[in-house]
């Protein structure tokens, strides 16, 4: 049974974790805090939904496209309106993300078969898988499968391909990447698009969980703590505050008295915030 | 600039005052009726206002294509208040002095009719029907309030005793989402096992938006319920028994009318199958055991809206429903206490969508208590009891 | 001048397209929520702090009114709790800044917003939790004001007031602190300004002004439920100073103004339009958005840059 629950929780955690990373992706390369990756999931999970329903596509085929479709929306986006956000406050990324949010929750919920029913992506399978006590359930199965695959390749991505090299360089000195022939306009671009296929990659792995509708963006809300827990500016933190948020969750639903669990993410948020500001990360570099 | 927009909406109220004075009934011409409702299209639970509001319009124009009741033309102004109060109450003033309408009916959500109610009631208009838990809606007794959704803590409580007299259940246990409906159900449960010299054994929420319940499961499991009342809407009732059935737990589930929908058993597919609900109003299924009425219905909603209609598209046509045969009995003078008066002595039959009949009277504004039990066989809802007192 | 014309000119409107009764009502959620506004603009424009988590201030201020007004007190000694209560948590809110960079404090706010909304829900004896908290009228010294006249000139009396207030503080020492902090973090200390005590100082003042509003806005909606002051409340807020001017101080009341009757012109524009009086409810949330988009890009100074 605690095993069980450890399941639940890893898996509740890798969606947290995915999105955690969408949102400090974007943070190291462009500064932003982007407040409509939420919207992005959705859309993403409704991009699947569309093909599958209405062209009659495989599922896998449609979240590719969709994650694909995804990409693409972010570099119109950030063509169109962030890039406006270069050098300006942080309030500015704030409302326009914020912004644009609104237009994206606004135009699917004006669609009726949007608001009528949920929807959900058929499975590739659907037989749990039992390893000694534990039942893995596909949809769980299939969300951590995912994001260790989606984190190698981002890890090789961004250790060993030139665009993905030259992103972390202009993360960490936009000028001195400049110097060296990266275009910082290029990579602005990229880490929003990165942001937005992320958070649809996680939106297509969370539709056979909670299924589409319009109010699936909620999640997200979980996804800031993890990032902050991760210290906002690491990747593999981000992905780690995800996890230890969905853990934290469960043991605290299965243990601790009823109502302490949803107060348990953002507890750990502020805790981590007071006793480790640059993330949980930091306890490790201490010592 | 205080001074010049007092002077300004003085005289502007004056000749307010003048017309609305003229007009007699607030909405009503000889050949027209205007009624409001204030729905959430936008918001969190925009997945319920939308099919609520189709259902309502398509009511009100079936009527108007008969011709109107007695010769008057309905007509509705639909707001979206995203849930927020504030932009209900700033619509509610609105649709009261600007669009003038005669009543509200079915307006959604509890923080949205509890902010507006009183504004509603104060300026002398019904308030009908409205989608919202909180006992306000209809307690204490007030001549301008009517509600006929059954409230959670009567029909919860009733249920609850039928399915424990009838399984004879030991351990009951609760799974509830973290908000007043959670709440109210909890206070049903509580109730109904009270009368059975009973207590709830394990009770454990989750907030709306929650992806993971398999903490609550392996919680309620530990607890060793035999029964989990299920205060869930359709995505969670669909995880709890889901879980449940992935670990092997083979444990009987009640939900409630918030999770009796046809979602349920499509999305949930065999792992829900066994599960029980209460149900206020039947699903409208189309197919070989519908009536010919029913039939009609769902296709003509179909071609309508381009969607099929769910219990939520009937809720807000048996709304609009019941307004109409309020009207139709108030006879052609129309006015407020006329209206009051009629549907204080409204009784309606079982229709062919399946609901109830509804009954009210000058000293219970409440049209109906009950709900029914059903349960999820061969993956769709059959009804098992009549409605239980 | 002409703003002041154009703005009863859209009062008169309003009034007549919407009643009488709605424009008022407007006007009184303009004030609270342009007060609590101006509390942003000391936090945001003055001081130059990022703060996401503002409308959970205006919800602790909300919260203290129902319940003291719950216990038989006056509505102004209650106002003043209220808003003594929105500076505790400005307090609070604000201790995370010594330790953090910018960005980490403006998450730690909406850390400390969202429990505080946790909180209400749990403090159920208190807040009555999930099932909502009725408010009555606001009675200030045996005068009930529960029109819709009396509740927009108290709304803006006490936005006027705040407004002189705040305009003494911003020229005052402290002012002086906060943009010299604002402007140059380095420069301020080297010339013997405590940036830190001052920035706590603006969180305090920012806090107090949303629990005024706060409690004030607890009685114009009469209902109380804890996820009213969610996030979506905090970031209305900050879309509010922006659209304004982050940095005027009178840019709050216009900010408020656009925040409170643009979805409501919008919805009314969507009745008139023949073809859209029913469906599609979406496109006002749509609108909305692509306004507020269209002037961070256009108006990045906001309404009023650098006004009064």
């Amino acid at each position: 049974m605690f095993a069980q629950v450890v399941v639940g929780g890893v898996a509740a955690g890798c969606v947290y974790g995915l999105v955690a990373l969408s949102f400090v992706l974007i943070y190291k390369a462009t500064r932003s805090v982007s407040f409509m990756q939420g919207e992005l999931l959705m859309l993403g999970a409704f991009t699947a939904v569309v093909l599958v329903e209405a062209l009659g596509w495989p599922a896998w085929v449609a979240a590719v496209a969709a994650v694909a479709a995804s990409f693409a929306f972010g570099l119109v986006l950030e063509r169109a309106v962030l890039w406006r956000a270069i050098g300006q406050p942080h309030l500015t990324p704030v409302l326009l993300t914020f912004g644009l949010g609104l237009v994206i929750r606004g135009a699917v919920t004006s669609v009726p078969e949007a608001t009528h029913r949920m929807h959900r992506l058929p499975l590739p399978w659907s037989r749990p898988l039992t390893v000694g006590p534990v039942q893995f359930a596909p949809e769980h199965l299939m969300v951590i499968l995912a994001t260790c695959t989606a984190c190698a390749v981002l890890a090789l991505f961004f250790r060993h391909s030139r665009t993905g090299l030259a992103l972390r360089a202009c993360s960490e000195d936009s000028g001195v990447a400049a110097m060296l022939g990266v275009s910082p306009a290029a990579m602005h671009a990229l880490a929003w698009a990165l942001g937005a296929a992320l958070a649809a990659f996680a939106g297509v792995l969370l539709a056979p969980v909670t299924f589409v509708e319009p109010g699936m963006g909620m999640v997200a809300l979980k996804a800031f703590p993890a990032a902050v827990i991760g210290g906002l500016a690491s990747l593999p933190g981000a992905l780690l505050g995800g996890l230890f948020i969905g853990l934290s969750e469960a043991l605290a639903g299965r243990f601790l008295p009823d109502g302490v669990k949803d107060l348990t993410a953002y507890g750990l948020m502020l805790a981590v915030l007071l006793l480790f500001p640059r993330g949980i990360g930091e306890i490790g570099r201490r010592q | 600039m205080l001074g010049c927009t007092i002077r300004t909406a003085s005289l502007l109220s004056w000749a307010l005052i003048v017309t609305v004075a003229d007009a007699g009934v607030p909405g009503v011409t000889r050949d027209s009726i205007r009624i409001a409702t204030i729905q959430d299209l936008s918001g969190p639970i925009a997945i319920l206002g939308a099919p609520i509001r189709d259902g309502i319009v398509m009511r009100l124009d079936e009527e108007n294509a008969r011709g109107g009741v007695h010769g008057r033309r309905l007509t509705i102004a639909v707001e979206d208040s995203g849930y927020d109060p504030k932009k209900a109450v700033l619509a509610a003033r609105r649709l009261l002095a600007g669009d003038n309408v005669f009543a509200f009916v079915g307006n959604l959500g509890t923080p949205v009719v509890m902010a507006t109610m009183p504004l509603i009631v104060g300026a002398g208009r019904p308030h009908l029907f409205p989608f919202s838990p909180h006992q306000a809606t209809y307690q204490p007794l007030q001549p301008l309030k009517f509600q006929i959704f059954a409230p959670y803590r009567d029909y919860m409580d009733a249920a609850v005793r039928h399915m424990v007299r009838a399984n004879g259940y030991q351990r009951v246990c609760l799974l509830y989402q973290d908000d007043d409906y959670g709440l109210e159900v909890g206070r049903g449960v509580e109730s109904g096992l009270g009368r059975l010299d009973m207590t709830l054994v394990e009770r454990t929420g989750y907030k709306r938006g929650a992806t993971d319940f398999s903490s609550q499961i392996a919680r309620l499991r530990a607890a060793r319920c035999d029964l989990v009342v299920l205060a869930t809407v359709v995505r969670e009732t669909v995880a709890a028994m889901r879980e449940a059935r992935k670990v092997g737990w083979p444990v009987d589930m009640l939900v409630t009318a918030s999770g009796y929908s046809a979602q349920t058993h499509e999305l949930g597919g065999a792992e829900v199958e066994g599960l029980y609900g209460v149900s206020v109003l039947p699903h409208p299924y189309p197919g070989t055991d519908t009536s010919r009425r029913l039939g009609e219905w769902i296709e003509s909603y179909r071609t309508r809206y381009d969607a099929d209609p769910n219990v939520w598209s009937a809720m807000g046509y048996q709304v609009a429903d019941i307004f109409v045969q309020a009207l139709r009995a108030a006879g052609p003078g129309l006015d407020v206490a006329g209206f009051v008066a009629a549907m204080e002595g409204l009784e309606t039959s079982r229709d062919f969508l399946g609901g109830p009949g509804y009954r009210f009277s000058p000293d219970d504004h409440l049209g109906n208590r009950r709900g029914r039990l059903a349960r999820i066989v061969d993956g769709r809802w059959r009804l098992i009891t009549d409605y239980l007192d | 001048m002409i703003q002041y014309v154009a703005l009863a000119a859209a009062f008169a409107l309003s009034a007549l397209v919407g009643g009488v009764d709605n424009a008022f009502a407007q006007a009184a959620f303009v004030g609270t929520l342009a007060l609590a506004g101006l509390g942003l603009v000391l936090i945001v424009g003055l001081s130059g702090q990022l703060s996401l988590g503002h409308g959970a201030m205006m919800g602790l201020g909300a919260y203290a009114q129902a319940g003291l007004v719950g216990m038989g007190i006056d509505g102004l000694p209650a106002l003043a709790a209220a808003a003594t209560v929105g500076a505790l948590g400005g307090l609070v809110a604000s201790i995370p800044g010594r330790r953090l960079g910018d960005l980490g404090f403006a998450m730690s706010t909406l850390a400390l917003a969202l429990v505080v909304e946790e909180g209400l829900l749990r403090l159920a004896p208190l807040t009555g939790g999930a099932a909502g908290l009725v408010v009555p009228p606001l009675t200030v010294a045996g005068w009930r004001l529960a029109s819709p006249v009396a509740q927009a000139v108290a709304s803006l009396t006490l936005l006027g007031a705040a407004l002189w207030l705040v305009g003494r503080l911003r020229n005052s020492r402290l002012g002086r602190a906060w943009r010299a902090g604002r402007d140059d973090e380095v420069a301020a200390a080297a010339v013997g300004i405590d940036v830190r005590h001052a920035r706590l100082l603006a969180f305090v003042c920012g806090g107090a002004l949303a629990g005024l509003a706060g409690g004030l806005h607890a009685h114009w909606l009469g209902f109380l439920s804890p996820e009213q002051f969610g996030l979506p409340l905090s970031f209305e807020l900050l879309v509010l100073v922006f659209v304004g001017g982050v940095r005027s101080l009178s840019g709050a009341l216009w900010g408020s103004i656009v925040i409170v009757s643009l979805p409501q012109a919008i919805a009314m524009l969507r009745q008139a339009l023949p073809g859209f009086e029913l469906g599609a409810a979406g496109l006002e949330l749509v609108a909305f958005g692509l306004i507020v988009v269209a002037l961070v890009i256009w108006r990045p100074g906001g309404l009023r840059p650098e006004g009064r």
